[in-house]
């Protein structure tokens, strides 16, 4: 033990003289302390031996300070976050309501304002989901799907907002395309959540996606008549041209990296 | 606390073989003195220490996989022991089998008599291949000396990425590119067998040695030079010609044998990775016999020039082992594998020069080196071929009976006459 914390006190002489500096050195001298008690229940009796080989595992204490520091602040900061959140979370809830009441006393327009209520609840359900899927992208990639079903789950939520949304407020206007382009921005979303976390099959997510994206945005201009319903359809091969494009191009970026032939076989 | 430690691919696929081999390596160490017991244990302790999947137990969950770091006893790992009948101990040390989910994935015996003493060891494959081992040894041997004549605490040992990629870190960005799309799956097709007995369930395991003199080296080497052919090249060609005539092959038959092949050659260094495989097969194949065994060495080196002339020697089909690993649950990913993958029945492992400073215990030199692969399972055989002192040892090791012992025998015994043949 005299010897750990020998080593400790000479390799942290240049860290500042302060709590978590302390901290850091009680965490450092528990875990040696139990790894040196492994060690010895092994077998190794060299005192010598045992204080340079545990010397040896931690070799940087200052980098490890550095890195421990860090991640001590950003603990204590996401404590504070989660305290926040919560109140937060309250606060807004009652908010939402105190503004439900008076807009729908002051405007009368009772038949519309519970958007305010359904707008609010969906964007609390995003924004804590949103916390929930940046906690999920830094585990194993094996959990990662469930990020991308949560991604779906706020996109469409967004999307049934704004469909209602839109419903309320311009009754006259043909509102069901918004559905359509909720299901692009889905597909997109999720496409470009694949390249940003590099999932595997990246590449064909996006190819099967990109028809669909098509077959929606031909919905939806055929809808507001910027194109007729019989002489839109081809957008819809635009999906499978813009694929045939994309496999091209990975085609003539990697062809350097397949061409190599053995010489025997050349 | 729980230590894990992840499942490389390389430990997966030794993990895989479970169905060949018994995945054991062994090393014998013959010292003409007794080593320091006590300095022995400490620098053991250092080393499974600084290489802890060493005192791992490898956890399939089917799922997935990974090591699990755990306790030890040092008298669990070393063996000191003062037999009367030194061979049969080291024998019946050497033959054993440690499972995967052992709590110690290598022990060493320490056999005593007369002054003298011989250490021993057996390793699974699935932590280091026969490469590493003998860096292992070096080091293990080094710190010892260190430790016992100048006091210095043993502890040099190499640590780092067990990762099988790192054997692209000696090629530039687009080389590894390339050698990262090599799908190809380039495995032993030849279902020619060496010829033992059926498989039995009284089969045991035992390891069969033969020794070629100094002067058989040397004259091994004058005649590979006249033939531009290496001595590797020359063994192999031996075993190919002693294997047509054990098994009575026919003579226009073609044959292949698989030569395991250091992928470390691909890597700059070495300094910076942990210990691990890095261990592929070349396939050598003949279209016939020859109508001597001169000429079988022609064919043996017009194959293996075909193999050495490759830039990405022995890197075909890790991207798709890697690929097949990852996208699967464990489970799934051996079924497949197991589909494309065909294991050589043949094989030769070449494990070099094993050098007498290496392996020096404070100043002591061995009086005798060997190392040797692991027990094949019938019908697969592996010839492992170690030079120590300009001594060339030919050993296979193999689960059977008595037949087959008398075969691998036999099988020697044509390879000293073709060797004869061959230097004249």
């Amino acid at each position: 033990m005299k010897d750990f914390i020998e080593y400790i006190e000479t390799s942290c002489a240049g860290l500042p003289d302060n709590h978590v500096t302390y901290l850091f050195k009680k965490y450092i001298l528990d875990e040696m302390t139990d790894r040196a008690n492994e060690v010895t229940h092994s077998g190794l009796r060299d005192e010598k031996v045992l204080a340079d080989l545990m010397a040896d595992e931690y070799p940087d204490l200052p980098g490890q300070y550095k890195a421990w520091s860090k991640e001590y602040r950003k603990k204590k900061l996401a404590k504070t976050m989660r305290l926040v959140m919560g109140l937060g979370g309250v606060i807004f809830f009652i908010s939402m309501f105190i503004a439900y009441f008076q807009v729908s006393r002051v405007t009368g327009a009772w038949d519309k304002t519970w958007l305010i209520i359904v707008g609010g609840i969906f964007a609390m359900i995003i924004f804590y989901t949103s916390f929930g899927i940046k906690r999920i992208c830094r585990m194993r990639r094996i959990f990662h799907p469930i990020a991308r079903v949560l991604i779906a789950g706020c996109v469409m939520l967004f999307t049934v907002f704004m469909f209602l949304f839109w419903l309320m407020m311009v009754p006259e206007l043909v509102v069901w395309p918004i559905l359509m382009g909720g299901i692009i921005l889905m597909l997109v979303a999720d496409i470009v959540f694949a390249y940003a976390t590099k999932q595997k099959f990246r590449t064909v997510t996006a190819m099967a996606f990109m028809p669909v994206i098509t077959t929606m945005l031909y919905i939806i201009l055929a809808a507001y008549d910027v194109v007729g319903w019989l002489t839109g359809w081809p957008i819809i091969l635009l999906g499978f041209l813009l694929d045939l494009i994309y496999i091209i191009f990975i085609a003539i970026s990697n062809a350097k990296y397949f061409m190599y032939k053995r010489e025997d076989e050349e | 606390m729980e230590r894990r430690l992840n499942a490389e691919l390389w430990d997966k696929m030794h993990y895989l073989f479970r169905d060949f081999n018994d995945r054991m390596v062994h090393v014998e160490l013959n010292y003409d003195f007794v080593p320091d017991i006590d300095a022995l244990k400490t620098v053991i302790i250092c080393a499974l220490e600084k290489v802890p999947v060493l005192h791992s137990k490898f956890v399939d969950k089917k799922l997935s996989t990974h090591w699990e770091v755990m306790p030890y006893d040092i008298d669990d790992v070393l063996t000191v022991a003062y037999p009367e009948n030194v061979k049969e101990a080291v024998d019946e040390f050497l033959t054993q089998y440690i499972a995967p989910d052992a709590h110690l994935q290598m022990k060493l015996a320490l056999f005593i008599k007369d002054g003298k003493s011989t250490l021993c060891m057996v390793e699974n494959h699935m932590c280091m291949d026969g490469g590493d081992l003998k860096y292992f040894l070096k080091a293990f041997c080094e710190n010892y000396s260190d430790y016992v004549t100048n006091g210095k605490s043993p502890i040099e040992f190499r640590t780092g990425s067990r990762a099988y990629n790192e054997v692209y870190s000696g090629f530039s960005k687009t080389e590894s590119n390339v050698a990262q799309r090599l799908f190809k799956n380039i495995n032993s097709k030849d279902k020619h067998k060496f010829p033992l007995t059926p498989n039995h369930i009284s089969d045991q395991s035992f390891i069969a040695r033969r020794k070629f003199s100094e002067d058989t080296l040397a004259k091994l080497k004058v005649k590979g030079k006249e033939m531009g052919a290496t001595v590797n090249e020359m063994l192999l060609a031996s075993y190919f010609y002693s294997v047509y005539e054990l098994a009575g092959f026919p003579a226009s038959d073609k044959l292949m044998i698989s030569s395991a092949i250091d992928l470390r050659r691909h890597m700059d260094s070495v300094d910076d990775k942990g210990f691990t495989n890095h261990t592929s097969w070349m396939q050598c194949a003949i279209p016939e016999r020859g109508r001597d065994i001169f000429e079988t060495v022609k064919y043996v080196v017009r194959s293996s020039n075909k193999f050495k002339k490759d830039k990405y020697m022995g890197l075909y089909g890790l991207p798709l082992l890697n690929l097949g690993y990852s996208i699967m649950p464990h489970a799934a990913s051996e079924e497949i594998i197991k589909i494309g993958y065909s294991n050589p029945y043949m094989a030769m492992s070449n494990i070099g020069i094993l050098k007498g400073t290496d392996f020096a215990l404070a100043g002591n030199e061995p009086t005798d080196a060997f190392m040797s692969g692991a027990v094949k399972y019938k019908p697969f055989v592996l010839l492992t071929a170690t030079t120590y002192k300009n001594v060339i040892t030919l050993s296979m090791c193999v689960r059977g009976n008595a037949k087959d012992k008398e075969i691998v025998n036999k099988f020697f015994d044509l390879m000293e006459k073709n060797i004869n043949t061959l230097i004249g």
